[in-house]
């Protein structure tokens, strides 16, 4: 939910019930001030119907064209005792004129001739529906609700759109911005001081950040460059042994061992050097690379090495495809995609290549589907210890790099491994 | 023929001198940036073994001073640093070669060799051992003089025990310095023993004055057919 959409829609329910109280509050205060002119009226006319009843003056004739009424009837004392003097009510009262029934405010009082006897006088003038007003209160309040709000929707708008741009241009600078890459200032110009703030907070976020990100990438291939010189001491001195000294059978065959192990060692940092120079960057010459001689050059390759399992080959790519890349992460992605294809096969196996469309399928016998969130993490092995479980992480990073989806799904007994260019 | 072996890490250069001294070279080391450069400046060598990460300065300003002197050593760089961009500016500023570590002693004496027979002025590039004679420019190989037809991967397994007379050679080594990195998690290596059987065979039909033999199980060495 966007911020803008949310204060809105607080403001919105906010204000409901102070515009419900309002509106209560304001019917109530209607009718009383109604009632207020109302009873005065009929105090009035009360008084003056009591003065001439007095004094014997002839009384206006009932409902003289006013709408008001009255009614004089004489009562004995034990009601007087239990009933109030004067007493104002609603009720509904049938107006013989208009042959209908009406609310009517009505006035009820009591008084007493000169001879002691008492009179009930009962007066009343037709009033408002209550209900109506209601209504017309209600449509009103509604009414006001939906102006105030669209009022604010456009104010608010403008204000808050006019006063949050820091804010936005920094959102939109955070979506660009990509770690250990070439990444545009910080945007610092506001003049309001929790903005000026906040980017400074970004900056220094940012920058700190950068320069861890700086340190891990320099620990990574310092290290890696470090362990070469100490590798190419025990491999010349490894090799100095063989070459140079009388050895049992048993010796030298240890010594291969050491040396194989040695060289699995090398490779293993090479890779991991190869791993850490993508990921920082350093290929930035592209030129134009066929695919599909890469493809042919390795399919020889691995059928030569891999050709004592009998595994049985299907490549069908167009005669050229042409990606402008740098050539070596080229033909590390389509060897090491390759490669693996052979090494985690079966005897007998198969191995299909595809490419159509600049989507490169390379499909191998298997198993069982291998856990597609973590094949791509480096060293996740299974099955073959010989290998460095860093070939499809090699894969997976030079297709970040590019930005060419890479993908990995299982049918039909075989791993198929989809990579396409033509999304660069 | 003099060597300059220009490299910080004592043990290395020890190995490296020991190595290059049994195949016959003289040679003389320098641990660091100052003993090199004085080194450089008061003597002349066939070939410099170049380190161009060194405590003291880099190598590449050492090379740039060695071509300002216009000395005609040739100098081979060795570096832990196997980009191509500290390659190009190597090759750039004048250097013969580029080696990274880690590196076999067979690889570095095979470059070294390289260096100095193109410096001889030998145009054809030509390695001879017997009566089996490499052409590399042309990848031709020929025996007595005769042409004698090989594969691609026969020629290049030729040619590394060509460069590595006397160095026993094992399969996984072979395969990697000819196969590559595509050899990288192979556990079977029956493919180098079909091309080095090959090869063999077709040096003998040749009448090839040196073979291929087996050493114990698992390696190989170049060496002169037994009468």
């Amino acid at each position: 939910m966007k911020l803008f959409h949310r204060v809105i829609l607080m403001l919105a329910l906010g204000l409901l019930p102070v515009m419900a109280l309002w509106s209560v509050l304001f019917y109530y205060s209607m009718v009383n001030e109604i009632n207020d002119e109302a009873d005065d009226v009929l105090g009035d006319y009360a008084e003056l119907i009591m003065r001439r009843a007095l004094a014997g003056k002839p009384l206006p004739a009932p409902n003289s064209g006013s709408n008001n009424s009255y009614s004089i009837v004489p009562v004995d004392e034990e009601y007087v005792n239990n009933n109030p003097s004067i007493i104002f009510y609603d009720e509904m009262t049938y107006i013989p004129e208009k042959e209908e029934t009406e609310p009517a405010r009505v006035l009820k009082t009591i008084f007493c001739n000169a001879q002691g006897d008492y009179f009930e006088l009962q007066v009343a003038t037709p009033t408002f529906e209550r209900i109506d007003l209601l209504r017309n209160v209600a449509y009103h309040i509604l009414a006001l609700y939906v102006v105030i709000m669209l009022t604010m929707f456009l104010v608010i708008s403008l204000v808050y759109y006019f006063n949050m741009r820091p804010l936005y241009r920094l959102l939109e600078w955070f979506d660009g911005y990509r770690p250990g890459e070439k990444n545009s200032t910080v945007p610092s110009e506001s003049s309001v001081l929790e903005f000026r703030k906040l980017n400074e907070a970004a900056r220094s976020a940012v920058d700190r950040a950068e320069h861890y990100f700086e340190q891990q990438k320099l620990f990574i291939g310092n290290a890696s460059h470090e362990l070469q010189t100490p590798l190419a001491v025990l491999g010349t001195r490894l090799e100095w042994l063989v070459d140079n000294t009388e050895l049992t059978e048993q010796q030298l065959t240890e010594m291969m061992k050491m040396r194989s192990s040695l060289s699995r060692l090398v490779r293993l940092n090479k890779t991991l050097l190869l791993l850490s120079k993508i990921e920082n960057g350093q290929f930035p010459d592209a030129t134009d690379v066929d695919i599909s001689a890469i493809v042919r050059d390795n399919m020889e390759i691995y059928e030569d090495i891999y050709s004592e399992r009998s595994i049985e080959s299907k490549v069908d790519i167009p005669s050229q495809y042409i990606v402008h890349v740098n050539d070596v992460l080229a033909t590390t992605l389509v060897g090491n995609l390759l490669k693996n294809a052979f090494v985690h096969n079966v005897e007998g196996g198969h191995v299909n290549v595809i490419l159509v469309d600049g989507t490169l399928t390379v499909a191998n016998s298997g198993t069982e589907p291998l856990d597609a969130s973590r094949i791509f993490e480096r060293f996740y092995h299974k099955g073959s210890a010989e290998s460095t479980g860093l070939g499809l992480a090699l894969v997976s990073s030079i297709c970040r790099y590019y930005n060419m989806p890479l993908e990995y799904s299982f049918a039909d007994g075989m791993h198929h491994f989809t990579v396409c260019f033509n999304n660069k | 023929m003099k060597i300059l072996i220009v490299e910080d890490d004592a043990s290395l250069r020890e190995i490296i001198e020991r190595g290059l001294r049994s195949e016959g070279y003289v040679v003389e080391s320098a641990a660091n940036f100052a003993a090199a450069d004085d080194k450089i400046a008061g003597y002349s060598y066939d070939c410099i073994l170049l380190d161009i990460m060194l405590p003291d300065g880099n190598g590449l300003r050492l090379l740039e001073h060695i071509k300002s002197l216009k000395k005609s050593d040739h100098v081979i760089i060795i570096s832990a640093r196997d980009s191509l961009d500290d390659k190009v500016t190597g090759l750039d500023l004048g250097a013969d070669d580029y080696l990274a570590k880690p590196f076999y002693m067979a690889e570095l004496s095979a470059r070294i060799k390289s260096v100095l027979r193109r410096s001889a002025g030998s145009v054809d590039n030509k390695i001879v051992k017997g009566n089996v004679a490499l052409d590399l420019g042309s990848r031709r190989v020929e025996v007595d003089g005769k042409e004698v037809a090989l594969l691609k991967k026969e020629f290049d397994i030729l040619l590394y025990f060509m460069q590595r007379p006397g160095h026993i050679v094992d399969k996984a080594m072979l395969a990697e310095s000819v196969w590559g990195d595509h050899i990288d998690a192979v556990d079977n290596f029956d493919f180098v023993y079909a091309q080095v059987k090959n090869l063999r065979k077709r040096l003998d039909a040749a009448g090839a004055s040196v073979t291929i033999k087996a050493v114990y199980g698992f390696g190989y060495k170049l060496a002169e057919v037994d009468k």
